[in-house]
């Protein structure tokens, strides 16, 4: 077979990653062809990644994002009402997009549930379709700079792309400063 | 990484307000997501000494991560349709099956094979070289498949609930 079955499980990751270089590649897969074990030990390690990669397999428990936005309000209601009024839609636009990306227990899940309920009520100005009430952060299409916005920020310059917040932290971008970061909850004291 | 759902709920919890209050501090010298990761990892790991919830069955204690590791079990799974992700009992089990694994296992599992990131920001998250990610890595994956086989009885706990509903797909 030209390889052992101890090699190919060394290499096998590494193969399901395609960090191989062409000639390694092929004396696997002829191994594949001729080995039913290491065949079997390459379709289960396969269908583990597949089996955690979807979205449903460590999805949050049920009432997390009650709690977790309740736990943002009471944080959010210890700051002064006059300034965080405003902001607060945007503190919590960033809260909730952060949350996507943080890989505890949970490890991924979609900030689009998340946002979605909260941005459709408090955007009054917002229709049923507006990328606000979809849950949908904006990038622009004509500048380099890797940074989403609320898709009403004045500093969202050129044609906007609508992009799930969760693909947008995937694809490197950044939160807004303004639009979503500029209102910090006041520290107390 | 905690070994408690409750626990794990409270610590995202408080990245999320963490992350709130440095924003600030945040310069773009890696992305978001990183910086938010590296923040939720080290509140775990704080959580996890000030809780003591490090003593827990591991596959993999002592393991070594230079050596080899052997697939334990060569039986055929094929087939996973996405229906059986319906069940709890399975995500029960994927969940279980992760906390069988030494933390830099686990770690370099999830940042890699859970939120798909690339071997080099995962190398970059954990402070390791990519070598050793990928080492990790085939460990995990492979102990992971190990666990989870239809039919393995590893004594105790381990593929316990694979073990009840044997090959839920089929």
């Amino acid at each position: 077979m030209g390889i052992t079955c101890e090699e190919v499980w060394r290499d096998i990751s590494d193969y399901v990653d395609d960090e191989l270089d062409p000639k390694q590649r092929a004396v696997l897969e002829q191994h594949f062809a001729e080995c039913r074990h290491c065949a079997a030990v390459l379709e289960g390690t396969c269908n583990v990644i597949r089996l955690y990669r979807d979205e449903r397999a460590l999805a949050p428990p049920k009432g997390f994002h009650d709690r977790l936005h309740e736990r943002l309000d009471q944080r959010l209601s210890q700051g002064s009402e006059e300034r965080i009024h405003p902001s607060r839609r945007a503190v919590l636009a960033w809260a909730l997009a952060a949350a996507a990306a943080v890989p505890l227990g949970f490890a991924l899940f979609s900030a689009k549930r998340i946002i979605l309920p909260r941005l459709g009520h408090q955007s009054p100005s917002g229709s049923p379709d507006s990328p606000a009430v979809m849950g949908l952060v904006a990038v622009s299409e004509d500048t380099d700079d890797k940074v989403f916005h609320i898709p009403s920020c004045p500093y969202l310059h050129g044609k906007p792309k609508f992009l799930p917040v969760e693909e947008a932290i995937r694809e490197g971008y950044s939160p807004c400063p303004i639009c979503i970061g500029k209102h910090k909850p006041e520290k107390k004291g | 990484m905690l070994g408690s759902k409750e626990d794990a709920e409270d610590v995202t919890q408080d990245v999320l307000l963490k992350a709130l209050a440095r924003l600030h501090q945040f310069r773009r010298e890696s992305a978001f997501g990183t910086w938010l990761i590296q923040i939720a990892i080290n509140e775990a790991r704080m959580r996890k000494r000030k809780l003591r919830h490090g003593i827990m069955f591991s596959l993999t204690n002592g393991a070594d991560d230079d050596g080899a590791y052997v697939p334990k079990d060569f039986a055929d799974w094929r087939e996973i349709p996405s229906e059986a992700l319906e069940r709890s009992e399975i995500r029960e089990s994927l969940a279980k099956a992760l906390t069988l694994l030494e933390e830099h296992y686990r770690l370099a599992f999830i940042l890699r094979d859970v939120n798909e990131l690339s071997i080099t920001e995962t190398a970059n998250i954990l402070g390791i070289t990519r070598g050793a990610v990928k080492t990790r890595l085939r460990r995990a994956r492979l102990m992971l498949r190990d666990i989870l086989s239809p039919g393995l009885q590893q004594g105790g706990q381990v593929g316990l609930a694979f073990k009840e509903v044997r090959k839920p797909w089929e």
